[in-house]
């Protein structure tokens, strides 16, 4: 048989092989498994999310908030879109090659430019791809830990190789004249000087090899690509498009089943969660910034996506093949393949969320297997004591409601109630704020401040409860129904334009995810845009520039959670402070601890707190002497901290308030 | 293995608590109840032992302000069978010699091979709850007690005694235990479970009989602790009052 024929069927075998098991993989993967999985709700906004599609994938935007890493990526992405055209070429020519060996695409084969592009690309990609390969096998960043390194090798390698092979079959033909477009290949012609002198049998086998070589990768690359980190390759776009575009505040209605809230199989999370687990890319992104793995606590969200996705995989081929590892479906989701211990380590922070380059999503899947756990009653004492205190007393202090509004006692005049008379704001205070004797001082100082500017305010004094945000996050929904219902009754016995709290938790909840019918039209406000609103429209005046310099602390749900970044550094600007920022500051800041309800749980075995590493950050800014809080929780969190780490000299922790009242 | 836990409310101490103007009651418009704490020791030691026996566990309350919750919460934990006395309620003038009456004629009724029950409460004034309905049901009495085992219907238990002691013994059943710890911290149940039991358990409520306190003491006088002569009350805020303990401390040397 002809050599060319022979070539023919080869690759016809080879190419029918391949897509077979690709799409076999592909459809026990994407078909078999997430139709075991619940159904999602109605997407919508396809405009919106269209454009996603274009900028998370194709622009690769959020990959760039890890600069080199991110160019490296975008290249090696884009180079092989650019390149997939040569590719399908090789592939087309292997198939026609009985009939037609020197068979070339139409315009692809014969169009300059996009020849060039193609060779600049290439060569850009080797680049890249020795980029990356430095950074997992010589670099080794801590946010690959725990990933499939070898995996990760294999496929740098086999781009690697896809693109060199290209290089030398198109360098070879150059040499031996055969390519009209050798003008627009610059690197390809050098690639193939190198090849200058040999024989043109000799260079007729070499270019065979490295067409055999280019083919038999990219028909690897292929069927490897299913179920391992690539499978990204494939997933992303779906993934991307059907992100979650809900505020990041409102977690999804509580899943049910017969009457169990919360997730205790794999099947019961929704098929678009199941396409998250399928799509991690194992980069680490999430693992670096979380706060959890960083004090040595047992989480890490890359683990946890990767673990979701070996139990989703691995029980959907038990199911179909009840001899393959039967013990996988005995194995049970919360407890078994994700601890106890990993899921309470949360602080429900939004980093990990924040920084993945395709949306996938940890808070929310934690959260429906934290349900799971309050269901099962699996918490340890500490947190128990603090459910049944919020249960009965509405706080997690123990205390009597009665006493909420204690701190009032001490300032001259009465404050109002709102539930007797109108007020324009709604002064929610909450729990820290209200119970903490360690803080109440700072409340009062609010208090003052706000009379100050003459602000009609009031508090709904024993009817208040928790507004319910970590108690949500803990997975006690039921709890966190009782005391939206207890402060909706409360709320409604109120008449208010807006509501003003100076806790980010609080104010989530009740901005994002208390009833529409609650709140109506009227706004909730943190403190910090309140006064920066007071500041602007001159209801508030500051006279004395007090000259610190300090630096602030975003709060997770402030910040990360609602956007609010700017009104308490124009704030501390208004008070005469230099603020300096820590080199994690904005949306980058790292969370205190204290969230998802951790406050109220038992610290565990770790390394070194959150709190503890965020008060070095600070201290460590030359001549910043206070850092500046806007969050009742990160006020006892830094000071206890500061004092436990023996920064308290050195470092005040100050909330916003009493600069604003300094400065007055 | 049939299980009943006689349980009582007593005031939450979250509250002050104000003496009524007879002088010899609380003042119970600012009463709150709360599940006396050992109680809940006492369920969560018959929901092990149902768990691990079979059989059934019933509870026992008089009515007031928040049983219902206690009675339901315990439902969603495991308890089969909920009784609710009707016609009189905790803080009504009632010792703990008419509770055990009143609770004796339901233990005799359902014929349990064991009651379960906290070992005391802070309000006892006429003696534990425990010991006086044994003695009205006629059956054995242990109390303290922080470990059961039962085995072919002969029940072992594991007694406190001050200073650490811990005995061993046997007991004949059926017997009254005073518990004082289950074998494991009780048990947290999710306020949707408790809710769910609302919606699907009925409470058995039965009409307490006429209450007969005879044999408790009578109350002259009741008044708030006074400061003795050689206290020294410290006053102040938080802040204040820690300052003041430190400076004590080291004035005694101990730091
Ligand atoms: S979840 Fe996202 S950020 Fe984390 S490892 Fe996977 S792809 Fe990377
Ligand atoms: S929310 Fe924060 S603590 Fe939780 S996994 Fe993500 S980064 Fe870690």
């Amino acid at each position: 048989m002809e050599y060319h024929t022979a070539k023919s069927i080869v690759v016809v075998v080879l190419l029918l092989v391949s897509l077979a098991v690709f799409g076999l993989r592909v459809y026990r993967l994407l078909g078999a498994n997430l139709r075991r999985g619940q159904p999602n709700p109605p997407f919508g906004s396809w405009g919106e999310r269209l454009w996603g599609v274009i900028k998370f994938v194709g622009g690769q935007w959020r990959l760039f908030r890890f600069p080199a890493p991110g160019i490296a990526h975008f290249i090696i992405f884009w180079g092989f879109l650019a390149l997939v055209l040569t590719i399908l070429q090789a592939i087309i020519e292997g198939l026609v090659a009985f009939s037609n060996p020197e068979f070339v695409l139409p315009v692809v084969g014969s169009f300059g430019p996009l020849a060039l592009l193609q060779d600049l690309f290439a060569t850009l990609v080797v680049v890249a791809v020795v980029y990356a390969l430095h950074l997992r096998l010589i670099v080794r960043r801590q946010r690959f830990e725990g990933s499939h390194k070898a995996q990760a090798v294999m496929v740098l390698l086999f781009i690697l190789a896809i693109v060199v092979s290209l290089q030398v079959i198109a360098g070879i033909r150059i040499e031996a004249g055969e390519d009209t477009l050798a003008v627009w290949r610059p690197i390809a012609t050098a690639v193939g000087a190198l090849f200058a002198g040999l024989s043109a049998s000799a260079m007729e086998v070499i270019e065979e090899t490295a067409y055999w070589t280019h083919l038999a990768v990219v028909l690897a690359f292929l069927t490897e690509l299913p179920g391992g980190k690539h499978f990204h390759v494939v997933t992303s776009i779906p993934a991307v498009l059907l992100r979650n575009l809900d505020p990041p505040g409102r977690l999804p209605p509580a899943p049910e089943f017969d009457g169990e809230v919360g997730v205790s199989s794999i099947e019961q999370y929704r098929r678009r969660q199941m396409l998250d687990f399928y799509t991690c890319t194992e980069c680490g992104r999430c693992q670096e910034v979380c706060p959890a793995h960083a004090s040595g606590l047992p989480l890490s969200p890359k683990l946890l996506m990767m673990n979701l996705r070996d139990n989703l995989i691995q029980s959907g081929e038990a199911r179909r093949d009840e001899r393959r590892d039967g013990a996988v479906l005995e194995k049970e989701l919360v407890g078994d393949v994700i601890s106890d211990e990993v899921l309470w380590a949360c602080v429900t922070c939004f980093a990990c969320d924040q920084e993945c380059p395709l949306f996938i999503e940890h808070v929310t899947p934690i959260v429906d297997m934290r349900r799971h756990l309050v269901m099962e009653g699996r918490m340890d004492g500490m947190l128990q004591e603090a459910m049944a205190n919020l249960g009965r007393y509405g706080n997690s202090f123990g205390q009597s409601e009665r006493s909420r509004a204690k701190w009032t006692r001490v300032i001259d005049g009465k404050v109002k109630d709102a539930r007797r008379e109108p007020v324009e704001y709604l002064w929610f205070v909450g729990d820290y704020a209200s119970y903490n004797s360690a803080i109440t001082d700072v409340t009062r100082t609010t208090a003052e401040v706000f009379r100050h500017a003459e602000l009609d305010f009031g508090l709904m004094f024993d009817a208040e409860r928790n507004a319910g945000n970590d108690v949500r996050r803990v997975g006690e929904e039921g709890l966190f129904e009782m005391l939206t219902e207890a402060n909706t009754v409360a709320l409604e016995k109120c008449e208010f334009q807006t509501i003003v709290t100076t806790d980010p938790h609080t104010y989530n909840v009740l901005k994002i995810e208390y009833p529409p019918e609650v709140i109506g039209q009227r706004s909730v406000l943190h403190y910090s845009e309140l006064l920066d609103q007071m500041l602007s429209d001159g209801r508030l005046q500051l006279r004395r520039g007090l000259g610190y310099r300090v630096t602030y602390h975003d709060p997770c749900y402030l910040g990360r959670y609602n956007g609010v970044y700017d009104a308490p550094r124009r704030i501390i600007e208004a008070t005469g402070c230099d603020l300096i920022e820590m080199p994690r500051s904005g949306d980058r800041a790292l969370c205190c601890g204290a969230g998802g309800g951790r406050i109220w749980m038992e610290e565990g075995e770790t390394g070194e707190r959150p709190a503890i590493m965020r008060v070095k950050e600070a201290a460590a800014l030359a001549g910043v002497d206070t850092l500046v809080v806007t969050c009742p929780k990160d006020l006892v969190m830094f000071r206890d901290a500061a004092k436990s780490s023996g920064y308290a000299d050195r470092l005040a922790v100050r909330d916003l308030i009493e600069l604003v009242a300094e400065a007055l | 293995m049939n299980i009943v836990v006689p349980v009582k409310l007593v005031p939450d101490l979250v509250e002050d608590l104000e003496i009524d103007e007879s002088g010899i009651t609380l003042d119970t418009s600012w009463l709150r109840l709360i599940l006396n704490e050992v109680d809940e020791h006492a369920l969560e030691q018959a929901l092990l032992l149902k768990e691990a026996h079979g059989g059934t566990a019933s509870v026992i309350s008089l009515d007031g302000e928040g049983v219902d919750d206690v009675l339901f919460s315990s439902a969603a934990k495991g308890v089969d069978h909920l009784i609710k006395l009707t016609g009189l309620e905790f803080g009504d003038d009632l010792n703990n010699h008419a509770v055990a009456r009143l609770y004796g004629a339901i233990v005799e009724r359902l014929e349990p091979e064991l009651v379960l029950i906290g070992v005391q409460a802070h309000n006892d004034l006429d003696g534990s709850l425990g010991p006086l309905l044994a003695e009205y049901v006629g059956m054995p009495y242990v109390g303290y007690v922080s470990g059961i085992t039962v085995t072919d219907g002969k029940c072992r238990v594991l007694k406190e005694y001050p200073g650490g002691l811990i005995a061993e013994m046997d007991v004949v059943l059926p017997a009254v235990l005073g518990v004082q710890a289950a074998e494991a911290p009780p048990r947290y149940v999710a306020i949707s479970r408790i809710r769910q039991a609302m919606k699907t358990v009925s409470l058995d409520e039965q009409a307490a009989a006429d209450p007969d306190s005879g044999g408790g003491p009578t109350i002259d006088s009741m008044f708030k602790p006074e400061t003795g002569e050689r206290a020294t009350m410290i006053a102040g805020d938080e802040e204040e009052v820690a300052a003041k303990i430190v400076d004590l401390l080291g004035e005694l040397g101990k730091v």
